[in-house]
């Protein structure tokens, strides 16, 4: 194969991905428990804005598409992007494909937030904000404890980071024993992460910041690349280390804890998309992050799909995506040995 | 030659008489002190035949324990009874000096166990590593024990629990008095064509999606669960997770909310349900049929149930229990079972069910 007909695949598979999402999106507002026919689908889209030329259409299919299918997609591909970005961005900077979202205790961060908030502040408050807020402490103290500067090496920070993850679980299981039963039903089914429930008010509090975090990410990609050269090499081209380091973290934190407050914890995202990205493109960053932004949409957008489309049960995404995600990753470990970053 | 062929005849006929005597002897043991039975999960367990001493993990058991006056061979109890049991405590102040097990996260102490000597152990079939864990570790018999929504199952429990524990003649009185009044219901609801029956949706534990596959109170009083026949969220659950299309979908009669909870440790709400705008085209909704049921209270209480059966028989057909006391009704059933007069309506003080079941 010559060189211009590679480069030219290469582009139509990067076209190929950016797109995807927006195909499964239209093809995901058909897909539900509650039959509405294609036709009617249009219809319904086409009544909110000319109410006169489909004034057949039952107000339901209005409150199902628009109340309920709606944010849900948005939030998955908000939600699938996010943990995506956040792992791809880490494992650049850490120089270590294992490394996920929730590498700097994120997530025990923020279930022992959501606790928090079920036991003590009652259903007048949701959980998001405190889950949000523990999540990102879990991480500055995570930064805090590992030390800033020179001083802090990339080992140091991981290690920090399970040290963190498990006092904040320890902390959580305090919390549960002294949990009434009915709270701990409602804790979870928050830790078990799902879409289930996902409505406007949910993407109003997480979408501003998920989008300002990843365009920020989006935009700096060019400098991952010089940051995961090495420490040396990247301070030798005039990069100050440390600190794009300490924002990338801040940044990959806010995105997932953002999603992590919304719907839960879910796991392995952020190490599949990455890894699916770089076996199809290489390791370039440039191309690594936006396009793990892209299918990490697609790739919650059909996992919610198929949760959504084959049984009127609600499994929770969380548990789908471990169920997915540990054989393929195995798959792409087997296939990706020579590509990494 | 003659001698020793005679002796080796002599041997054959000993040594198959000693063994169909020791098959004899094997069986006569099983049948004399143990009984195979099958728990919820589908376990196959050997257990005494009369137990004394009995540590109940099962809130449900627990409770057809005390009905059944059989409270006092109770060794040890689980962390929701004395904690969270709010009637409990008032039918069986003794459990005040019996140790506590478990843990909120399932998590049980071995070493207390076998320092109490049960003969045997009562779990929940929906911890599902539970049972096998202690009963693989200690050697003592843990039957995980559910009605799973189902009333066959319930009196199934209590008949078992009766035999066990030497009181057949107070379980068989029990069932009789529950069996009366499921006649009794049976008559008054009386035959119902498909479609006079409501469909009915239940919205339990803490959760708006989570909802029972099976629950004998509905069917009993009248009415037809949307859900039934789902799969459970696993084997030992009496409840499933669906979608919220699904409930729209269904479009129910009326919505049932778990109301066994005091009000400020519930999670779903009638007047959430009510103003959820996803929810606003749902008959149910539209037609102001969305209001609090009992349900399960950490599995069921036997006396409850039954009350939760009238309750719903007036919710779904008033004209047919037209000048009905359910609150006296509920203190004569409450009676019958644990032996007080106004438990029920102490038990409405504590989880003010008062107010939602007065306005039917």
């Amino acid at each position: 194969m010559t060189g211009s007909k590679k480069n030219k695949k290469k582009r139509s598979l990067q076209v190929f991905l950016l797109v995807l999402p927006l195909l499964l999106f239209v093809i995901s507002l058909g897909i539900g428990s509650y039959a509405i026919s294609p036709r009617d689908l249009v219809g319904t889209l086409i009544s909110t804005i000319s109410p006169s030329s489909y004034p057949d259409i039952p107000p339901v299919y209005r409150d199902v598409l628009f109340r309920i299918r709606l944010p849900r997609l948005l939030l998955a591909m908000a939600i699938g992007a996010s943990l995506s970005v956040a792992g791809a961005s880490l494992q650049a900077i850490f120089r270590n494909p294992l490394v996920n979202e929730y590498i700097l205790g994120i997530s025990s961060g923020a279930a022992f937030g959501a606790a928090l908030s079920l036991v003590f502040l009652g259903r007048a408050f949701p959980p998001h904000v405190s889950a949000f807020l523990f999540g990102i402490l879990a991480v500055l103290a995570v930064i805090g404890i590992a030390g800033r500067g020179e001083t802090a090496s990339l080992i140091s920070l991981l290690l920090t980071g399970v040290i963190v993850s498990a006092f904040f679980s320890a902390l959580l299981s305090v919390v549960e024993f002294f949990a009434s039963p009915y709270v701990l039903q409602a804790l979870f089914f928050w830790l078990m992460g799902s879409l289930a429930l996902a409505g406007w008010r949910d993407l109003a509090i997480s979408l501003p910041l998920i989008i300002a975090g990843l365009l920020f990410l989006i935009l700096f990609r060019w400098r991952l690349n010089v940051l995961s050269t090495g420490t040396d090499e990247a301070r030798a081209l005039g990069v100050h280390v440390q600190r794009e380091k300490i924002l990338v973290i801040f940044l990959a934190t806010l995105i997932t804890a953002s999603a992590t407050a919304v719907v839960g914890i879910i796991g392995w995202v952020g190490l599949i998309v990455p890894h699916l990205v770089r076996l199809m493109v290489g390791t370039d960053n440039r191309l690594v992050i936006p396009l793990s932004a892209a299918t990490g949409a697609s790739f919650l957008l059909l996992a919610d799909d198929i949760i959504r489309g084959i049984s009127p049960l609600e499994i929770p995404i969380g548990i789908f995506t471990s169920i997915l995600g540990i054989p393929l990753f195995l798959f792409l470990l087997k296939k990706a040995k020579r590509v990494w970053l | 030659m003659e001698v020793a062929r005679k002796f080796f005849r002599f041997m054959a006929v000993a040594l198959f008489m000693v063994c169909g005597f020791m098959k004899v002897m094997a069986t006569t043991h099983l049948a004399g002190e143990k009984r195979t039975v099958k728990d919820t999960l589908g376990r196959i367990i050997q257990i005494p035949d009369r137990v004394e001493r009995i540590l109940s993990l099962q809130p449900e058991i627990t409770r057809i324990l005390v009905a059944l006056e059989a409270g006092d061979k109770l060794v040890g109890l689980d962390y929701f009874v004395r904690r969270d049991d709010h009637l409990f405590k008032i039918i069986f102040p003794a459990q005040e000096r019996l140790p506590v097990v478990s843990k909120p996260d399932d998590s049980v102490n071995k070493e207390v166990v076998v320092a109490l000597r049960p003969d045997i152990i009562f779990a929940s079939p929906s911890e599902l590593l539970v049972p096998d864990s202690i009963q693989q570790a200690l050697g003592i018999p843990v039957v995980a024990l559910s009605s799973l929504g189902s009333f066959r199952n319930l009196l199934d429990e209590i008949e078992l629990v009766g035999r066990v524990t030497g009181r057949e003649a107070r379980a068989s009185e029990l069932i009789s008095f529950f069996n009366e009044n499921m006649n009794a219901i049976r008559q008054t609801v009386g035959s119902l064509s498909p479609e006079r029956r409501p469909r009915v949706y239940l919205a339990f534990w803490s959760s708006l999606l989570r909802t029972p596959v099976d629950y004998g109170p509905v069917t009993a009083a009248g009415g037809v669960n949307v859900a039934a026949g789902l799969l459970p969220t696993h084997p030992g659950s009496p409840g499933a997770v669906v979608t919220l299309e699904q409930i729209i979908a269904w479009d129910p009669d009326v919505i049932l909310v778990h109301g066994n909870y005091p009000p400020s440790e519930r999670r779903v709400t009638v007047e959430q349900v009510v103003s959820d705008k996803r929810l606003r085209s749902l008959k149910a909704v539209r037609n102001g049929h969305v209001f609090y049921t009992f349900g399960y209270w950490y599995w069921w209480d036997p006396a409850q149930v039954l009350v939760e059966t009238l309750y719903l028989v007036k919710l779904f057909y008033p004209e047919k229990l037209r000048d009905f006391e359910l609150e006296a009704a509920g203190n004569t059933i409450f009676e019958k079972f644990y032996g007080q007069a106004g438990l029920f309506s102490k038990l409405g003080e504590a989880l003010a069910f008062h107010d939602w079941i007065k306005e039917k």
